[in-house]
């Protein structure tokens, strides 16, 4: 049960597997999330200043410019780009370590129907969705469309990708940053194995161009568990050395390594402004998009509250 | 090697299997692709080598400790040398032979005392904790102790308990009973010390079977004869017997005394004491008994009062005092009575009377009374003031008489049948002959002719047994004997129970049988009393075998002495009122039996007589005692051991080893025990592998990272 939202109905991603059509997942993920009836605050906002119009009674008092009212003691509304216009781009890593699961379901596949699932929420509220794919570079990269045939690229665009080993994931941001020209709405779907400062390096690169950035990072239970008993040889995805060791010795401080790791950029996420939620592949698809989509209207509330 | 507990050994073996294929699995390694590789501390990193080489140390440590352990637990045992540290462990069974012969010797030093020593040396090789089994050998073997942790103090306890007995060895039963004890017994090899004084009549021409029992035994465990041989000198009163005489008040009884040497010696001048209920009546000097001879004398015993009469006829003086005393028992009577039924025309009668009186004297006495009456005349008789009853060609008699005469015999009364012309088969076989507890010894035949082709009747078989009645005829000249002849007789048919004292010479035919019925006995002839089928009348042989009769019936001869380990009976008339009879024994401990029934008859058996003495038998608590001798088996007397020499020969070849002194019995015993227990061993290395195994394991796991809290399974985290 989602803390956020008691009545959501959970859509197991191995059942959704089985749905074989990724529109399909992604209606049934969204449509399930339209059940628990709350709007969709992805939406775009923006400081980015339209033009004014003539105070009419009814428009709330903080779009009132006062400066304007200061110079012609006349009351005069601001209005905003983001509430004309929305695009949201949303950038997969389809790099080798995302290739990796334990059950049915691998983080790549996982992070396709999340990417689904936020596509048609999007188009379905008439707004844009642009979609990248990168590993150790940009593999492909679709500009903002509006209409449903977006998911079908998703589907297309990775299933002809080759997973390679990526080195850093910064670059691949730098480089999406620049094909994006208008300030967007940002989804980065990655298990993140690298640096964090990497990472942050690239994620505030977006920021820094003014694009609202969400973070979410799946990953799979084996990797938050390492459930292994005995003696394993773990085969590097990466292209890292191979590492035979003993796991019952092992297990204490992978875990202590992987929380701080995930500690450290949730912390640097924060400081950024950048949403970050962690899930992992069994995860239902629909309570992780209920918890973005409260987070991400919590984050709006008070964001409008610091600009103001 | 052998292992005492094979089971568990194959039991620990099925155990350790699945360990074993668990360790094994274990250590293989197994594969996976991994995208967290930089959360992976590579200082753990261990080489598969050396993960195969520790694991494969750890398993081999483990396999080890756990193969010790339960070696040790199979209690692993190997005889011979070998290069395995073991104690030398070995289960004993001591057999001591407690015959009454190794009472011989003086005091502190009969042969007893020193097979006693021999156990001590024995027992001092002995570790604690060994198995040991003590049995005591006689006729009836006593097991002290059977398959007993050795524990030094209690041993020595139980081995004060052992005596010996007046039993006589029962050689033949030794190694059937030596061979179930040990195999009752547990141990890395088996020792068997058989101890005894190796009497020569045991020892000198041992029966095939004995010997066959002796190598099974030593092919079963390692067989220790050891001989504690003694001096041959004994003299024993091997024979009490009346001779003469009918054993009633105011009469005197000649009783006959057997003393024989056994030495290798003459003995002169042996005193022989007569005693009666424990007064000196009678003493005589034997002058000179050679050696291995006999010698007797006659004691003449007065009987002033009636009554049971303990007589006893002893020797001094000698090293084995168990053989010097001789017991009987006499039940002298106030009178005897003597009652002859005549069926016939008056001779059978007249001749009967003839024969009993024909004594010295030729006269009646107010005690000895003999009567003729004819058979019409028998129901009128008082039995009960009658000792013995003679039958001579009666014709027949009622079922009530038949009862009458059933129940005089059982009470104690005498029953002499003769046959006759008059005599009615079908009557006498209906009313006496039929069932259990039928009054005559035989169903009555017909009447068959056994002359010969001459006319002349057969003779008596001069083949005899040894019976009472039969004693005078031994010494009767042959031609004399052969006089007596016999032209008819009835074909019988004999009971199970009956005895045939005299026979015809060639075919073998019954002339006298005799049963025992209640406490009386019935004599039946096959022939006349009178001279219608015989001439026995007319010749010695008829008073003879008369009166031997009638002192056999009168004096209770079949109530003579038992021997010890023998059953005593007391048999009674109808079924008694008490349910148990008593036993007094000598030493004054009173036995109590139930009385049983017993084809026809009411008995208390005394199974074994331990004792030698005078016993007294009663049917109830209250009633008084029927006295009964009791005497050691004379044959156990010859106390002459074997020599070593001979022992060894005799033993050859079965694998029993002969130890003749305390030297060569230490000596054998150290070259031959080789058995040892590798238990303690086993048990002590696996324990110290298991510990070195739990040692290098931990130091081994030491090496990772220190412990901290596992936040491994949580739900996933937000910003």
């Amino acid at each position: 049960m989602s803390v956020y939202l008691p009545e959501t109905q959970y859509l197991d991603p191995e059942v959704l597997q089985k749905l074989g059509d990724l529109e399909l997942v992604a209606r049934e993920v969204v449509e399930g999330l339209r059940v628990g009836s709350h709007r969709s605050p992805l939406r775009g906002f923006s400081t980015e200043f339209a033009h004014h119009r003539q105070y009419a009674p009814g428009d709330p008092i903080r779009s009132i410019d006062w400066r304007v009212f200061g110079r012609t003691e006349r009351y005069y509304t601001k209005l905003y780009e983001a509430e004309t216009n929305f695009d949201c781009h949303i950038l997969i890593d389809s790099s080798a370590s995302m290739s990796y699961g334990s059950g049915k379901v691998n983080k790549l596949e996982y992070a396709k129907f999340l990417a689904a699932s936020i596509a048609y929420l999007v188009l379905k509220q008439r707004d844009s969705v642009g979609l990248s794919v990168f590993d150790s570079e940009v593999r492909a990269y679709m500009p903002p469309r509006s209409s449903m045939g977006v998911i079908l690229e998703i589907d297309r665009m990775l299933r002809v990708t080759k997973p390679v080993p990526k080195t850093t994931v910064a670059k691949q941001l730098h480089d999406i940053a620049l094909l994006m020209k208008r300030r967007s709405f940002v989804v980065l779907i990655s298990d993140l194995f690298s640096d964090v400062d990497d990472i942050m390096a690239g994620l505030d690169h977006l920021k820094f161009d003014g694009h609202n950035v969400v973070v979410i990072q799946p990953l799979d239970p084996y990797e938050l568990e390492f459930p292994f008993k005995g003696t394993w040889r773990f085969e590097g995805l990466e292209g890292e050395e191979p590492l035979t060791t003993q796991t019952d010795r092992m297990r204490e401080s992978y875990l202590a390594d992987l929380q701080k790791y995930l500690d450290d950029l949730s912390s640097r996420c924060v400081g950024s402004h950048i949403d970050y939620t962690m899930t992992h592949t069994k995860r239902p698809l629909d309570a992780v998009l209920s918890e973005v989509i409260l987070q991400r209207q919590n984050l709006s509330g008070s964001s409008v509250a610091a600009r103001s | 090697m052998t292992f005492l507990n094979p089971l568990l050994l194959i039991a620990g073996l099925g155990i350790g299997l699945p360990i074993l294929a668990h360790l094994f699995t274990r250590f293989q390694v197994q594969h996976t692709d991994w995208a967290a590789m930089q959360f992976l501390n590579r200082n753990v990193r261990v080489r598969s080598r050396q993960i195969k080489l520790r694991d494969l140390l750890l398993l081999i440590l483990r396999c080890v400790a756990l193969l010790l352990l339960v070696l040790a637990l199979s209690r692993p045992a190997w005889t011979g040398d070998s290069w395995l540290p073991g104690e030398r462990r070995a289960g004993v069974v001591i057999a001591i032979d407690s015959s009454f012969s190794m009472g011989h010797g003086g005091e502190g030093s009969t042969r007893f005392d020193e097979a006693l020593k021999r156990v001590e040396l024995i027992s001092g090789k002995m570790v604690p904790g060994d198995p040991v089994t003590l049995v005591l050998l006689g006729d009836d073997h006593r097991v002290l102790l059977r398959n007993m942790a050795y524990d030094r103090e209690r041993f020595a306890e139980a081995l004060q308990s052992g005596k010996v007995s007046p039993e006589s060895l029962d050689l033949g039963s030794v190694p059937k009973e030596l061979a179930e004890l040990v195999t009752d017994m547990e141990a890395p090899q088996k020792e068997i010390y058989l101890i005894t004084d190796g009497q020569s009549r045991d020892w000198k021409q041992p029966s095939a079977q004995l010997r066959e029992g002796l190598a099974a035994l030593a092919a079963e465990a390692e067989l220790f004869v050891v001989p504690v041989p003694g001096d041959p000198t004994n003299l024993a009163v091997t024979d009490l017997e009346l001779v003469s005489g009918v054993l009633r008040k105011g009469t005197t009884a000649r009783y006959r005394a057997t003393v024989r040497n056994f030495g290798v010696a003459p003995v002169s001048n042996i005193m022989v004491q007569c005693r009666v209920d424990d007064a000196q009546i009678d003493s005589k000097v034997i002058p000179l008994i050679g050696a291995g001879a006999s010698e007797t004398v006659s004691l003449f015993v007065p009987f002033h009062n009636a009554g049971a009469t303990r007589i006893t006829a002893e020797v001094t003086g000698d090293m084995l005092p168990a053989d010097n005393v001789r017991r009987t028992v006499a039940v002298v009577r106030d009178k005897v009575s003597l009652l002859c039924v005549d069926g016939s025309s008056g001779d059978a009668g007249r001749l009967v009377v003839a024969a009993l009186l024909a004594r010295a004297d030729g006269a009646q006495s107010e005690d000895y009374v003999v009567r003729a009456v004819p058979w019409l005349s028998f129901p009128a008789e008082k039995l009960e003031e009658v000792d013995v009853i003679v039958f001579a060609d009666v014709p027949e008699i009622t079922e009530e008489q038949a009862a009458q005469l059933t129940r005089f015999v059982r009470k104690g009364g005498g029953l002499v049948w003769f046959a006759g012309d008059g005599v009615k088969v079908g009557a006498w076989n209906e009313r006496a002959s039929s069932g259990e507890g039928a009054l005559l010894p035989a169903r009555i035949g017909r009447v068959v002719d056994t002359s010969d082709a001459l006319g002349a009747g057969k003779p008596l078989d001069p083949e005899m047994p040894d019976h009472h009645v039969c004693l005078p005829l031994l010494s009767l000249p042959e031609d004399l004997f052969n006089e007596t002849r016999f032209l008819r007789q009835i074909e019988v048919e004999p009971r199970a129970s009956s005895f045939s004292v005299l026979q015809l010479a060639g075919s073998g035919a019954p002339i006298l049988l005799e049963q025992s019925l209640g406490r009386g006995h019935v004599f039946m002839f096959t022939t006349t009393a009178e001279t219608a089928w015989n001439n026995m009348a007319l010749t010695p042989v008829f008073p003879m075998v008369m009166q031997q009769i009638v002192t056999y019936l009168a004096g209770r001869k079949f109530e003579g002495p038992r021997t010890v380990g023998d059953s005593l009976t007391l048999t009674y008339v109808e079924q008694p009122d008490a349910s148990d009879a008593v036993f007094d024994t000598p030493t004054g401990e009173t036995i109590t039996v139930p009385v049983r029934e017993h084809q026809g008859q009411y008995v208390a058996l005394l199974e074994t007589a331990p004792e030698a003495g005078f016993y007294e038998a009663r049917v109830s608590v209250q009633a008084a005692g029927i006295p009964i001798a009791v005497n050691v088996d004379p044959r156990e007397s010859d106390v002459a051991c074997l020599p070593e020499s001979e022992l060894r020969a005799n033993l050859e070849g079965l694998g029993a080893k002969v130890t003749a002194s305390d030297e060569e019995l230490a000596a054998a015993i150290e070259s031959t025990r080789t058995g040892r227990s590798a238990w303690r061993f086993f048990m002590i290395a696996g324990l110290a592998f298991l510990i070195f195994e739990s040692l290098f394991a931990d130091r081994l796991l030491r090496r990772g990272p220190s412990r901290q809290d596992n936040p491994a399974t949580r739900e996933p985290q937000n910003a």
